[in-house]
């Protein structure tokens, strides 16, 4: 069967503008992962139910897995790559290696973005605010508690920073 | 999982998409947030050559209120419905289910008209090609078994929508377009009943958005949903319930409509449960022989039939309660 053609879109990613040529039956987490090599956000369950693959789209927490990449265009996607600067990490990242908030860290880079885009908007949420935003964030490991500690401790340090 | 391949658009009116869905045969989808599409193309369950995004189209979109009644776009995000003041204090059910909707990354794509027009679900259906290769395939699938009932011959699978019992609750109309033409039509009417093909939409309709008559006083709502999580999990069985107080702070009026019970929600008449009582319990014999005549509960979600059906009355006491409740939360305001 004859593929349909490609066609060449802008993604703004982390700051950085992207030219990509897709096909429409692509996903934002595909050309994330695979046509830019930007390997943090994971593929889990790739049908919107687990949270690994959440970037944020213009601050706002999206399942990659589910977007379609000619759909992400002109707007901000914030991978986790965008969080650190350089060998500095991000008040979160912090947060949840010094609370024990990681294990195998699958989970983590969605985990942290949902965060951070609740920190952004709430930067002292309260401990059912925190686990109603991560409510769409699986883990397998560390039974969310570390999580959400982590959440909280960052809240003061990492509201509205990049 | 790769999507396959298809064509896509982006029209930015309603009148493009119109011309688009006219002459239709069911291989144009729309897509609003593809929270229910996409994961279903990735399982091979839909194959559209056309796929045509509904993001662009501002009319589609916004919570308006005019007259007695609130008009919400089909295009609105669920997020937008859940920050909504005026649905919160009007239409306590129906903030409530989109709270139970999935989780926020969800809502903040997800949409009305989307959630309303979910496909129904079933354990056998909603997996990938790998996994279905296993089986043969199933009535929903095109195949010639029921999975879910041995020897069954109709299509058990589960309308799993959480807006629409607490939409139809609220006596929601929905604004459907054609080209050249629209009409407005209850709720509870899109519904086929048939799990094969849920809706009784057209293929060239499109759902543009959904109407709701402001309730008047002494009116609440309630929507409940079971399941095994409190996030992310479609419902095991839900119910939603609108209660009218009456003089002396009597029930006048009830609806109590039932989600993820078959196909479509279902509709309870409750005259003979309610009517005249004070805030009383569920007569729960009543329920039960009413309503095992119009559900059909099999074991095709996480837990299994017998329970649910069990749950029946416990999940519509919750929401009659959680409707009264709301009466008085108004009241106070």
């Amino acid at each position: 069967m004859k593929k349909l053609p490609k066609q060449l879109i802008s993604l703004q990613v982390n700051g950085y503008e992207y030219e990509v040529a897709v096909r429409p039956n692509r996903t934002l987490l595909e050309v994330l992962r695979e046509d830019l090599r930007l390997t943090g956000t994971k593929e889990g369950c790739d049908d919107g139910s687990c949270g690994t693959c959440t970037v944020l789209l213009e601050g706002v927490p999206l399942r990659a897995c589910l977007c379609l990449a000619v759909e992400a265009q002109g707007k901000e996607v914030t991978t986790i790559e965008g969080l650190a600067e350089g060998d500095q990490l991000h008040p979160i990242q912090r947060a949840f290696v010094d609370h024990g908030a990681i294990q195998c860290g699958y989970c983590s880079p969605g985990m942290i973005l949902t965060a951070k885009a609740l920190l952004d908007r709430n930067p002292a949420p309260t401990d059912l605010d925190i686990k109603l935003a991560i409510s769409g964030n699986f883990c397998r490991c560390t039974g969310y508690n570390k999580i959400v500690q982590a959440i909280k401790m960052a809240g003061p340090n990492a509201a509205g920073g990049m | 999982m790769r999507l396959p391949d298809f064509e896509y658009c982006e029209p930015a009116t309603l009148e493009e998409v119109l011309s688009i869905l006219e002459g239709n045969q069911g291989n144009i989808r729309m897509l609003a947030g593809g929270t229910d599409l996409i994961p279903l193309m990735k399982y091979g369950l839909e194959v559209p050559s056309l796929i045509v995004s509904l993001k662009n189209v501002a009319d589609l979109k916004g919570i308006n209120l005019r007259d007695k009644e609130v008009f919400i776009g089909a295009m609105t995000s669920l997020a937008d419905l859940g920050s909504s003041a005026i649905i919160r204090d009007n239409f306590p059910a129906l903030h409530q289910a989109v709270e139970a909707v999935a989780a926020p990354p969800i809502w903040n794509v997800a949409t009305i008209g989307g959630n309303i027009c979910q496909n129904s679900r079933c354990l056998y259906y909603n997996q990938s090609k790998t996994w279905r290769l296993e089986k043969p395939s199933c009535l929903k699938a095109g195949g010639s078994v029921c999975l879910a009932v041995p020897k069954g011959k109709k299509c058990f699978s589960v309308y799993s929508g959480d807006l629409a019992p607490a939409l139809i609750a609220l006596r929601s109309t929905l604004s459907v377009h054609k080209k050249n033409q629209s009409r407005i039509t209850p709720l509870q009417d899109v519904f086929s009943g048939n799990g094969l093909a849920p809706f009784t939409l057209a293929k060239d309709e499109l759902v543009t958005g959904v109407i709701l008559p402001l309730p008047g006083r002494g009116v609440g709502s309630s929507y409940v949903k079971m399941r095994v999580r409190s996030a992310v999990d479609y419902p095991l069985l839900s119910a939603a319930a609108s209660v009218t107080l009456g003089g002396g702070r009597r029930i006048e009026k009830a609806a109590l409509i039932f989600g993820a019970v078959g196909p479509t929600p279902i509709v309870v008449e409750t005259d003979q449960l309610f009517a005249g009582s004070t805030i009383d319990l569920v007569n729960h014999d009543a329920l039960r022989e009413i309503l095992r005549q119009g559900t059909q509960m099999v074991d095709n979600l996480a837990l299994p039939g017998s329970y649910r059906r069990r749950m029946l009355p416990v999940v519509a006491q919750k929401a009659i309660q959680g409707a009264l409740k709301s009466i008085a939360k108004r009241e106070n305001r």
